[in-house]
């Protein structure tokens, strides 16, 4: 009785929250584009995108001069990905889903769910129909309708020996109990990294895992770090990089077996890896961190811009590392 | 005989037979006040600058006690050579620091520094925070201390708010009370101020360390510095003054006397002010000046009505109370209407304001006193010699001879319709632009930095500076977001006030903004290993609890029970324009916000008094131009019972002002809580020219004469001593051009505008006027 009780409290606080006194789609305003922004895609060369808080969603065709789209939502936007010049998806809190089908121009809300209270982090796609997104405490939703439909998953397969344990015999107790903390006990999923046929899936507590079918089936790796990991990518060379927490950058020559820990010179939260022509890589960070890398990953030398601010996610655009930062769009130029 | 004439003549009778028991009246209250006056003191407290009754001033008191308000103190310690990251400079800001905490009256736990353990750094690391002071209990200013203090400022992200930008200095911030914790009286701000000058800046400013203090309090300490220099002008004008009136008369007795009534009036002034528990407030110093000054010109009212009949053969006694009778109607008015003009600043809700015209107001009534009783007076009991005053200026000698000088004959044909037709054009075409430019008129301060300084000044300066190396300002103002108890962790609250803030910062003029969500925004994202993804408000009431823990109310973002929030605008500047530009976006989101649970309201902080103060002084000007032209209006029709007259009087009057608020735009002058009295004195001064000239020109008019043979009896009477009179007004208040205080140099400006001009008007306006007025009689 209790239970149903907290329930229905649970179910009215949550709606109360949904009905926020806000206007919902996000205000055009000058300073978006010198506001917080999380992810920034290039798509095709054509265009760059790049989203951040209160629902901004930023168009660029030059790099330089940006344009702010209209939003259907004011939810903060963490992660944007484009498969094609027209299809593109983005992603945030509140779970929400974004779609767009004309280049970024216009945007539908294609999921969204408040009561969660849990975020999207990233997000996927392979072709126009086939996605993944994925977020906090293992959120993880797929489709293979282009978004129409969106179906959530639970990776246990991700979680260490004891706590899978532990699940099963709150499964056979109480299902109430299991259901609650099968949506809070897994890690969050910061990044799902596709190359070629294998999928890779970094994230807090040290989790790197990779899949062969598009994330139905996890392996996880070798633990090598107990903090978080945001981002994974494979090099030119076919080497795999993984960076996270407090400067740790993991180097792996051999397929994601026998990581190597490259020493760089700084604790900054590192978040997003930047492929650049030949063996350059660049890593962007917290505290205005760029890290630049001209072998491959082996050695990075700092390069701290002078105004401290985050750098979140860049690409590479008509030569120019354009990065989404604390402090909105910013235009590094680099050599190679 | 009309019946005033009568109380006039019987006041004659009473005064002169008993003149030794007159002046030793008035020789027992000089001694009084006098001594008084020796007790006066500078006073400047913040809230008699501000109109306390505005809706924005009553929410600043309402919520003064949690967070401190506008009145604060900024000391920022720069290093010369190089960063702050060694032990010299550590030693001073700690010095600094120190000093700053132990003076009575600042508030001591909104002391705030790297040095106050307040200051906190947060880092995220693989299990948790670590975290603690900035600098640490157990710092030593060696190399390895300085470098974890390095580090901790950097996680700490005070770099722009206590550290500057470019590492270069660091800032120790105050708030001040309102009243002496000690003593429970007011705060003495000057005092404030001479300790922040010589306990800090003169102790620590050395070894390529300075020191540069801003704030309310700083910047009336600088302005009573300032203000002290008015001693020098008043010395000077004295003199001035007293070349001038020796011209005039030729007569050494008749230049001390008025000098030296008007003196004694200031002295009265001084001494009912500080008999009354007022002080005297840098504002409101230049008061003594006008007094001064509006006091010789009726002295030289006197004494050339007394010369003239000295001149004609009367015994000095007879002279002067010929003089007394003639002049008391005309001069009675002229000083009513003087001190009626000054009554109608009350009108005015800003403390400074009302004292100002207070003391004003007395001073002009003691003038009364002084140089329409005790002048005449005195001058009875002085033998002057009529071949002394037989050769004075060439207009007396030509009035002697019954010979009108060539001045006056062209003045007076202004009398003349068709050159008065001529005037009247003129004038209209100035008062047409000079209407359609005073619509231009700015409300407010035009300049940055403290309006009362110069812009050299030391103190702004030192505003420049902090200005330039920090992201913060002392331009800022506090939104007032009230709500419910615990509505800290209610997300839609915090969501509103978000989005209030994000509407603001998108505003131009706001440089940056500061709320308890924007704050708990960034310690979410510490809770989540500083991943700026998660730089939100959560929907979760938990997490916010957790985030709200991290911040005390002392960081002035929230009260105790979380049931009162600012937004914290900081601004580029204080010019209205970026004032009036941001209150009204305020306007417009508050009013797009505002809901059952939450509740905007403006607003505290400087800028928030600013815009208070803006506002009263917009609301203020229009009733304060119809209450002291409407006593003007009465006292003239009071004193000529004829339209005509009034009309004569009052529209060269208003043609003034208006060109005086040209004169303003012209040369960059906002209207503001220094240069509105200016204009009600401008007219209650103005005004008594007019009734001078007309006072003389009624009775003739009356008597028969037609408007040229008025005027130019009018100009042989009283000509010289309106010339006289103008040009001492002007050259009393001339003298504040050279003045340390920007806003003395604005009102010596306008004042000596609107004297001169009005003395020209009177003279010109006036008779083209009366020209068409009055009907031609032959």
């Amino acid at each position: 009785m209790i239970k149903i009780f907290l329930l229905v409290v649970s179910i009215i606080i949550s709606q109360g929250s949904y009905a926020a006194p806000l206007s919902t789609e996000a205000i055009i305003s000058p300073l978006a584009k010198d506001s917080l922004l999380l992810d920034i895609e290039n798509v095709n060369e054509q265009f760059l995108i790049a989203v951040g808080v209160r629902g901004h969603i930023l168009r660029s065709t030059d790099g330089e001069n940006w344009q702010q789209m209209p939003s259907p939502t004011q939810t903060t936007l963490t992660s944007v990905t484009f498969v094609n010049g027209r299809h593109g998806w983005a992603v945030g809190h509140d779970a929400i889903i974004l779609h767009s089908q004309d280049a970024g121009l216009t945007w539908q809300i294609q999921h969204e769910n408040p009561q969660l209270e849990v975020p999207f982090l990233h997000v996927h796609f392979k072709d126009e129909k086939s996605g993944v997104a994925v977020g906090s405490y293992g959120l993880f939703y797929r489709t293979i309708d282009g978004g129409k439909t969106w179906q959530q998953e639970f990776h246990l397969s991700l979680l260490i020996e004891e706590d899978i344990e532990y699940l099963d015999e709150l499964k056979r107790e109480d299902e109430a109990a299991y259901l609650s903390e099968r949506s809070r006990i897994l890690p969050h999923f910061n990044r799902f990294y596709q190359d070629g046929r294998t999928a890779y899936l970094v994230g807090e507590l040290g989790l790197i895992a990779k899949s062969n079918n598009f994330g139905e089936n996890w392996e996880r790796m070798e633990d090598v770090y107990h903090g978080s990991f945001y981002d994974i990518n494979r090099t030119q060379k076919g080497n795999l990089l993984t960076v996270g927490l407090r400067g740790n950058v993991f180097r792996s020559i051999s397929n994601g077996n026998n990581w190597e820990n490259t020493p760089i010179e700084t604790t900054a939260l590192l978040n997003n890896i930047v492929l650049y022509q030949g063996d350059v890589v660049f890593l962007l960070g917290n505290n205005g961190v760029l890290l630049k890398s001209v072998d491959d990953g082996l050695t990075f030398t700092l390069d701290t811009q002078a105004d401290g601010k985050a750098l979140l996610a860049g690409v590479i655009f008509k030569e120019k590392l354009i990065v989404a930062s604390e402090v909105g769009i910013k235009v590094i130029q680099v050599t190679p | 005989m009309r019946p005033i004439e009568n109380v006039i003549n019987r006041l004659e009778l009473t005064i002169f037979r008993h003149r030794v028991f007159v002046i030793i009246l008035f020789l027992l209250m000089s001694v009084f006040l006098g001594y008084q006056a020796t007790q006066i003191k500078l006073d400047a407290a913040f809230t008699k600058n501000i109109p306390l009754n505005h809706e924005y001033m009553q929410t600043y008191l309402k919520h003064r006690a949690d967070f401190g308000g506008a009145n604060n103190v900024l000391i920022s310690v720069c290093n010369q050579e190089g960063d702050i990251f060694n032990e010299n400079f550590f030693t001073s800001l700690k010095g600094v620091h120190d000093k700053l905490f132990f003076i009575p009256g600042v508030e001591r736990t909104q002391v705030n520094s790297l040095f106050s353990p307040s200051t906190r750094f947060i880092e995220v690391v693989e299990d948790g925070f670590a975290g603690g002071p900035v600098v640490p209990a157990d710092f030593v200013a060696d190399e390895a201390g300085l470098a974890i203090v390095k580090g901790n400022i950097e996680k700490a992200g005070v770099v722009g708010r206590i550290v500057a930008d470019n590492y270069s200095c660091a800032m120790v911030k105050a708030v001040l009370m309102e009243n002496d914790p000690e003593t429970g009286e007011k705060l003495d701000v000057i005092e404030i101020a001479s300790k922040l000058e010589n306990d800090i800046r003169q102790e620590y400013e050395k070894d390529g360390i300075t020191v540069h203090i801003i704030g309310f309090s700083k910047m009336v300490g600088d302005v009573a510095n300032g203000a002290k220099g008015v001693v020098t002008f008043f010395l000077i004008a004295i003199a001035i003054t007293t070349v001038m009136v020796y011209l005039f008369s030729k007569s050494i007795a008749l230049t001390i006397l008025p000098i030296a009534c008007s003196l004694i009036a200031v002295i009265w002034q001084l001494g009912l002010l500080s008999t009354m528990g007022f002080g005297l407030d840098p504002m409101s110093i230049l008061v003594p000046f006008l007094v001064f000054a509006i006091g010789v010109s009726h002295g030289v009212q006197m004494i050339n009505s007394i010369g003239k009949k000295v001149a004609l053969g009367l015994k000095s006694k007879q002279a002067a109370e010929y003089a007394f009778r003639v002049l008391a109607i005309p001069g009675g008015i002229a000083l009513l209407s003087d001190t009626v003009g000054f009554i109608t600043l009350l009108s005015i809700d800003i403390g400074i304001i009302r004292e100002l015209a207070i003391a004003a107001s007395l001073g002009v009534g003691i003038i009364i006193l002084t140089n329409l009783i005790l002048l005449p007076v005195l001058v009875s009991f002085i033998n002057i010699k009529a071949e002394k005053v037989k050769t004075p200026s060439k207009a007396q000698a030509a009035y002697q001879t019954n010979q009108e000088p060539a001045l006056w004959r062209f003045m007076q044909s202004f009398s003349e319709r068709n050159v008065a037709a001529v005037v009247l054009v003129v004038a209209a075409i100035l008062f047409g632009l000079g209407f359609h430019y005073s619509k231009q008129l700015k409300i407010g301060e035009l300049h940055a930095g403290a309006p009362s300084l110069h812009e050299h000044s030391r103190y702004n300066q030192d505003t420049f500076l902090i200005t330039d190396r920090y992201a913060i300002s002392v331009d800022y103002m506090s939104v007032i977001v009230e709500t419910t108890a615990n509505a800290c962790t209610n997300p839609d609250v915090l969501k509103t006030m978000d989005s209030f803030q994000w509407k603001m910062e998108n505003i131009a003029g706001v440089q940056s903004a500061v709320s308890l969500p924007s704050v708990m925004k960034i310690i979410n994202s510490g809770y989540y290993e500083g991943n700026l993804k998660w730089r939100i408000i959560s929907p979760n009431q938990y997490a916010l609890a957790q985030a709200l823990s991290n911040i005390p109310s002392s960081t002035g973002l929230l009260n105790n029970d979380c049931s009162v929030m600012p937004v914290i605008l900081f601004l580029q500047d204080h010019k209205a324009e970026t004032i009036n530009r941001v209150v009204d976006a305020a306007k417009i989101a508050i009013a797009e916000l505002n809901n059952d649970l939450v509740t905007f309201k403006l607003a505290s902080g400087p800028i928030g008094v600013m815009a208070a103060t803006n506002e009263a002084v917009e609301q203020a000007q229009t009733p304060m131009m119809i209450y002291v032209y409407g006593a003007v209006i009465i006292l003239c029709w009071l004193s000529f019972k004829s339209i005509k007259a009034v009309v004569s009087v009052v529209v060269p009057l208003f043609i003034v002002s208006t060109l005086a608020q040209w004169l303003m735009t012209v040369l960059d002058i906002g209207l503001t809580v220094s240069t509105l009295p200016v204009i009600a004195l401008g007219v209650g001064i103005g005004v008594d020219y007019g009734i001078y000239i007309l006072s003389t020109m009624t009775q003739r008019l009356s008597a028969g004469d037609n408007v040229q043979q008025a005027y130019l009896a009018a100009l042989k009477e009283r000509g010289i001593a309106v010339l006289i009179t103008g040009v001492t007004l002007a050259i009393g208040v001339s003298t504040w051009f050279f003045s340390d205080l920007k806003f003395q140099v604005d009102m010596g400006i306008l004042l000596t505008f609107m004297f001169l001009v009005n003395m020209l008007a009177a003279v010109t306006i006036l008779p083209a006027i009366a020209a068409f007025l009055w009907k031609k009689q032959k």
